[in-house]
């Protein structure tokens, strides 16, 4: 163990050149694996205080808060960029798409009425890749910038572990290096869940990968699951001109989370935009071997079988952990039946000092969530105590109009017997959305009956992203429908809408 | 009046408590993650503390923070004792004492490891 504090080379080359032998210092944990007594030929793996397997989301915001209380941090990411899945492929890339095409289509359809003449309307595809990929390469410098800024060590290339406390890397730019870590935090991120029978090749059967970078508007577009990611994507290209056809297995669209009135209220809103929808319909089946992919689907329940034909499929099915090539099995990690490593309520796996946050572990699968969990991961290592409420993470879809919630919904409410008052308010009676020309949508409080605490807050309409911050806040804080509503919100703003449903769920509102 | 004015003022339920401090008895003990699905963990949770006890860092209580959770700078350098005593390497127990090279290691460490292979 000693051997470690003061390499032989280092001291044999410190006696040969007459310099003083430098003071060793002392880790703060003293190694249990038995790798660590013995010797060998290679030379030896460099201690860290924490190594981070993953520069995604989850990964580098846990390095950076690492790197800020001072610990020694190295941060393994095979990617040419760092930011993972939501910076490069996801979250970031969506939305610069999501945006220019809700410019795009309501300068085409949405102009008039306000009295903009807006005469050759086209789009370019390149150019709108083009900024995609602008936005994206500011923010992935921006953490690589923030990485030299807090001390943080990018390892390119990919980790597996070795033992207990080394993790083998395997270098892009070729050749090995072995890293020793007091700690280890996995935050390996998701992949796409493929559909069986048929092949992902990114062009014609996609991903959300494939999804945020078509060279052009397909004519027919079929979409296998209405969840979030299936229909911002399936918005995207629906606005570009795509005939979009969702197919989700469940009776509603929106994943698990959205409250069922809003997501018919929303279903309602994306099919007004050209949307078609089949729901409680199974994918039978699937051919990619011609130019086109043919889909079959039934009802769910069984029934006639129906064919569809599509330039383009979009598999948004789910997401599944990313775990590959990790060795996990090599020091005995334990998964779940969905492949996810099994950790306790401080994240640590069995071995306590190696932790998995994001994706690859429990919850929702959401950066803002996987942020939360690296700070809180860190926090345990260095003052032993972190704080994740899962009842107050918010779930958003970026599509138009946005939906957004936090909480609990209705249906779940009613399962677990709890008796709850509910109120709601329009956007069609909120001033600045009257003004804006963009009054679709509604928000809902749910409340305690008794206590009228807040249980739940659900949003379709504009800016609902950003208004349900406000809902996050008030469920973190244990607040009452009464102490939102009685708030001062400036007006007129959207956010009158969010104050006066609180009103309307405790007493009356004024505006309704 | 003025009390019951002070009855009929909303009394919120979110309240300032003060400036944030951290728990001082936190219980480490593994227990299920929140967002687990299963509500106990794998036993080989406890077996591996079990098992690892024996080597001595797991289950102690000395402080309330996470393995590793001081670095190795923050101890600062390691200094002769003042009262000028020391120990030599030959007195801790064999794990800890200087391994001795091996003619096979001198070997394989002049050769570039080629011996290993010959």
């Amino acid at each position: 163990m000693l051997k470690l504090f003061a390499p032989r080379t280092a001291l044999r080359a410190s006696a040969r050149s007459g310099a003083p032998i430098p003071a060793f210092r002392p880790s703060a944990f003293p190694l249990t694996c038995n790798a660590a007594f013995r010797r060998g030929y290679a030379s030896e793996a460099e201690e860290r205080d924490l190594i981070v397997i993953g520069g995604g989301v989850a990964g580098y915001v846990a390095a950076i808060k690492a790197g800020q209380a001072g610990l020694k941090v190295s941060c393994i990411e095979k990617r040419a960029t760092l930011g993972g899945t939501c910076l490069n492929v996801g979250c970031i890339p969506s939305k610069s798409l999501l945006n220019n095409t809700h410019l795009y289509h309501q300068i085409l359809h949405d102009t008039k009425n306000r009295g903009i003449v807006v005469d050759g309307v086209h789009m370019d595809i390149a150019q709108l890749m083009k900024a995609k990929e602008t936005s994206v390469s500011g923010l992935t410098k921006g953490i690589e910038f923030l990485f030299k800024k807090n001390n943080v060590e990018w390892v390119k290339g990919t980790g597996a572990f070795a033992d207990e406390h080394t993790v083998d890397v395997n270098l892009v730019e070729g050749g090995e290096r072995s890293l020793r870590g007091k700690n280890i935090i996995v935050a390996t991120g998701s992949e796409a869940t493929p559909f069986p029978g048929l092949t992902i090749d990114e062009e014609k059967v996609i991903t959300s990968t494939g999804a945020i970078a078509l060279k052009e508007v397909p004519k027919k577009m079929v979409v296998i699951g209405g969840g979030i990611i299936g229909l911002e994507m399936g918005s995207v290209w629906s606005r570009l001109g795509a005939e979009v056809t969702v197919v989700e297995y469940l009776g509603q669209i929106g994943g698990p989370g959205m409250d069922a009135e809003v997501a018919k209220a929303t279903q309602k809103l994306l099919a007004k935009q050209g949307m078609k929808f089949k729901l409680n319909t199974k994918v039978t089946s699937g051919d990619d071997s011609s130019a086109s992919v043919k889909i079959n689907v039934e009802a769910a329940k069984g029934g006639k079988e129906e064919t569809l034909d599509a330039d383009v499929v979009l598999v948004a099915i789910g997401r599944r952990p990313y775990t590959a090539g990790l060795g996990f099995e090599n020091i005995g990690l334990e998964v779940d039946e969905r492949g996810r490593l099994i950790i306790d309520q401080e994240y640590r796996t069995k071995i306590p000092h190696i932790r998995v946050i994001g994706d690859c572990t429990f919850g929702p699968m959401l950066a803002h969530k996987a942020e939360e969990e690296a700070v809180a991961a860190v926090e345990y290592i260095t003052k032993g105590y972190g704080h994740v409420n899962y009842n107050a993470i918010p779930s958003v879809m970026y599509t138009h109009p946005e939906v957004a919630w936090v909480g609990q919904n209705e249906q779940e409410l009613q399962k677990e017997g709890v008796k709850y008052k509910v109120g709601t308010f329009p956007f069609s009676a909120n001033s600045r959305a009257k003004t804006n020309l963009d009054t679709e949508g509604f928000v809902k409080f749910l409340s305690d009956a008794e206590t009228d605490r807040i249980l739940g807050v659900h949003i379709v309409g504009p800016n609902a992203g950003e208004m349900i911050a406000e809902g996050t806040l008030a469920l973190e804080y244990g607040a009452s429908c009464e102490d939102v509503a009685r708030t001062s919100h400036a007006h007129p703003t959207l956010s009158e809408a969010f104050k006066e449903a609180a009103m309307a769920t405790y007493d009356k509102a004024i505006h309704f | 009046m003025q009390a019951s004015l002070r009855v009929l003022q909303h009394q919120p339920m979110i309240r300032f408590l003060g400036k944030r401090t951290l728990p001082t008895n936190i219980n480490h003990a593994p227990k299920p993650h929140p967002a687990a699905p299963a509500s106990r963990l794998p036993d080989s949770f406890a077996t591996y503390r079990q098992k690892a006890q024996q080597h001595g860092p797991l289950n102690t209580s000395a402080t309330n923070t996470g393995i590793g959770a001081q670095t190795g700078a923050s101890l600062g350098p390691v200094e002769l004792h003042p009262s000028g005593m020391a120990f030599a390497r030959s007195e801790l127990p064999k794990k800890f004492q200087t391994v001795p090279w091996t003619l096979a290691e001198i070997e394989a460490i002049e050769s570039g490891g080629a011996s290993m292979v010959a």
